[in-house]
């Protein structure tokens, strides 16, 4: 019996359905517990009531940071691009550094003064603007929305893979097949424990679901490398791959040493001062905890990577090796049938080798255990991607522009509202995604992942000069991040909506050649500090009292301030 | 009243770790690379596993190492 054959005769049985109900009466507990223990106020909804231990400080940042991406996207690049991709792990070192070197000053101010979002820290350094405020509002939608989509989409990957016999239902003229129940079923469950329990519940059900990712990803690099007879055999069957697959630039020659080098520091920057992150450092119970998450996040979250599921990706590389058809690289058939299916190379990798392994039924078990890691994976970014854009659009635009005087339960209705309205726009654009295949914007997992970042990283000069230099305007500042999130535009398809075609052709010369050299978030950032500095040297700063006040609260311990 | 700030316990490590760090950032996912990568697209490899996955493993390695050591000297925060 082929491989092929073997994957079709593969009867998975009720066994995924047990394990997946299970997984989710247990994340609609959490979010049941998380509302009992609430109080009404919005601190306690959006940073539960900033009381966050280590053990929920680390696996929370690492839940959210690590999304479908970890489970899918990556270990599909390095199935597409080989050994090259490896060095992405580089940049999570960095990552766990941030949390303790930013996120601690970012934790000592807030506490002081109160904050919440992002928008708040930076608008109380550089004077209260709306339009600056908006801005970084902005910058949160535009890194949270695409987050979601990506996480989305997972869902209705492992719908396919888990339950490939389902019938399609027609539900209001429209056909609704197993990608969209996947989606339809991932997007509600975690929205409905975000509206629940807010910070508390997308919190704890992160513990569970990143020990679910971590151990994921070490089991399914395991099973790979012993299904193809042990390290030993495994590194030989690698080394023997053709030379593109073992060197940089890869077969699709992108991850030139530069892009590499610049996507790991900026990458790894952006993500740890998303909204999301960012708000997670007000929560935490005190900079130990931040210390102590940096470090289980810099040594053990690499680890699962390089010695987990980045040998999955490898593995696949070895037994089925994508092929050339029409001038582009496509995935070997028993992986994925398009493009977008490089994502599912680790759900068909288990779903094929742990079973001959470790027998029908544990190792349909297993399989199971894996595909729910991954789901974990998606929803633990998603919820706290939606927590976090409910909190910036509520705190930075609803209580600004629409309803300053709005009392604390219009603000979390408001904010429920969004979670709301968020999770059917990226629902809406998964499902656009799926039926129309020219609309390239989310066609691969990974990609995604680039652009939100990219985004993020507009706040980076702003959030380095609030904390460490503070030699910024205000004006300076707005102009920054205008001309950084403008400059990162120009390299998603938008623009050849809106320009003639004499003007796409020449922003796709000029940001096919700077995404050919470096990591997009890098460029936008580069373009974004110029402005930033220029403007600000030619427009008044902050007033010294201002900057004396934030400078003093920045390195005051807040519980010695009588 | 607020508590006066202690002065750093080692004032020339965090400089030292610092270069340290950015240094494995050059060397392994920036262009360090081309140092090992003829050698790695010829297949060749380091105990056993393919050169370029050995290069990422141990440039891992020393910035974890970094981490760590800032951990245990530098990271000295007012609450503690």
């Amino acid at each position: 019996m082929s491989s092929f054959d073997l994957l079709a005769a593969l009867d998975m049985g009720i066994t995924p359905h047990v394990v997946l109900t299970l997984y989710m009466v247990m994340l609609l507990a959490f979010g049941i517990i998380g509302y009992l223990k609430s109080k009404t106020s919005e601190e306690d909804y959006y940073l539960a009531g900033r009381e966050q231990g280590v053990l929920v400080t680390s696996l929370t940042i690492m839940a959210t940071m690590f999304s479908s991406a970890a489970m899918l996207g990556i270990p599909g690049l390095i199935y597409k691009d080989g050994v090259s991709f490896l060095f992405f792990t580089l940049n999570l070192p960095l990552s766990g550094a941030a949390i303790y070197i930013l996120g601690s000053r970012i934790w000592r101010i807030g506490r002081t003064r109160g904050y919440i979002t992002p928008a708040d820290l930076v608008t109380d350094c550089y004077g209260n603007s709306g339009l600056l405020r908006s801005l970084i509002a902005l910058v949160g939608f535009l890194y949270v929305i695409p987050y979601i989509v990506m996480q989305i989409k997972a869902g209705g990957y492992l719908a396919q893979r888990m339950f490939p016999d389902t019938e399609s239902i027609i539900f209001l003229g429209q056909e609704i097949g197993i990608f969209e129940m996947g989606t339809i079923a991932l997007s509600i469950l975690t929205m409905l424990y975000v509206l629940i329990g807010g910070m508390r519940s997308v919190a704890w059900t992160d513990v569970v679901q990143g020990i679910l990712l971590l151990s994921g990803m070490l089991v399914a690099g395991t099973a790979t490398v012993m299904a193809m007879g042990g390290p030993s055999s495994f590194f030989d069957q690698v080394a023997a791959l053709p030379s593109a697959a073992l060197s940089v630039p890869g077969p699709s020659g992108i991850w030139s040493p530069w892009k590499l080098m610049t996507l790991c520091i900026f990458a790894s920057l952006s993500t740890m001062i998303q909204p999301g992150q960012w708000m997670r450092y007000y929560a935490a119970s005190s900079p130990k905890t931040l210390k102590r998450s940096a470090i289980i996040f810099s040594t053990l979250l690499p680890s699962c990577f390089l010695f987990g599921v980045m040998l999955v990706g490898l593995g696949a590389r070895v037994l089925y090796p994508p092929s050339v058809e029409n001038g582009a690289l496509m995935p070997h058939p028993a992986i994925g049938s398009q493009a977008g299916g490089f994502d599912q190379v680790v759900v068909a990798m288990l779903q094929e080798h742990v079973p001959l392994l470790l027998g029908p039924t544990l190792g349909v078990v297993f399989v199971s255990l894996i595909l729910v890691a991954i789901m974990a994976a998606s929803m633990s970014t998603a919820d706290s991607n939606l927590h976090a854009l409910s909190a910036v659009l509520t705190r930075d635009v609803y209580d600004r522009f629409v309803r300053p005087r709005a009392g604390e339960r219009e603000r979390a209705w408001f904010g429920r509202g969004v979670i709301v309205v968020a999770t059917l726009l990226a629902l809406w654009l998964v499902n656009l995604g799926e039926q129309d295949p020219n609309f390239k914007p989310i066609a691969l997992i990974a990609q995604l992942m680039f652009v939100a970042m990219a985004f993020s990283c507009q706040l980076l000069p702003l959030a380095l000069d609030a904390l460490f230099f503070r030699r910024g305007s205000q004006t300076g500042a707005i102009c920054g991040i205008t001309s950084g999130i403008l400059f990162v535009f120009l390299f998603t398809p938008f623009p050849q909506l809106i320009l003639s075609d004499g003007l796409t052709a020449s922003v796709k010369g000029l940001t096919g050649t700077l995404s050919g050299l470096f990591d997009i978030g890098f460029s936008g950032f580069v373009v974004n500090t110029a402005v930033f500095a220029i403007v600000s040297r030619f427009t008044p700063p902050p007033s010294k009292e201002r900057l004396e006040s934030f400078e003093r609260d920045l390195n005051t311990n807040p519980h010695t301030i009588k | 009243m607020i508590e006066e700030q202690q002065p750093p316990p080692y004032p020339k490590l965090k400089w030292i770790l610092s270069a340290i760090f950015l240094f494995a950032l050059i060397m392994g996912p920036g262009p360090g690379l081309y140092l090992i990568n003829d050698f790695a697209a010829a297949g060749g490899t380091l105990a056993g596993v393919p050169a370029l996955y050995a290069w990422a493993v141990f440039w891992f390695v020393v910035e974890a190492g970094v981490v760590i050591t800032a951990y245990r000297t530098i990271w000295r925060d007012l609450l503690e």
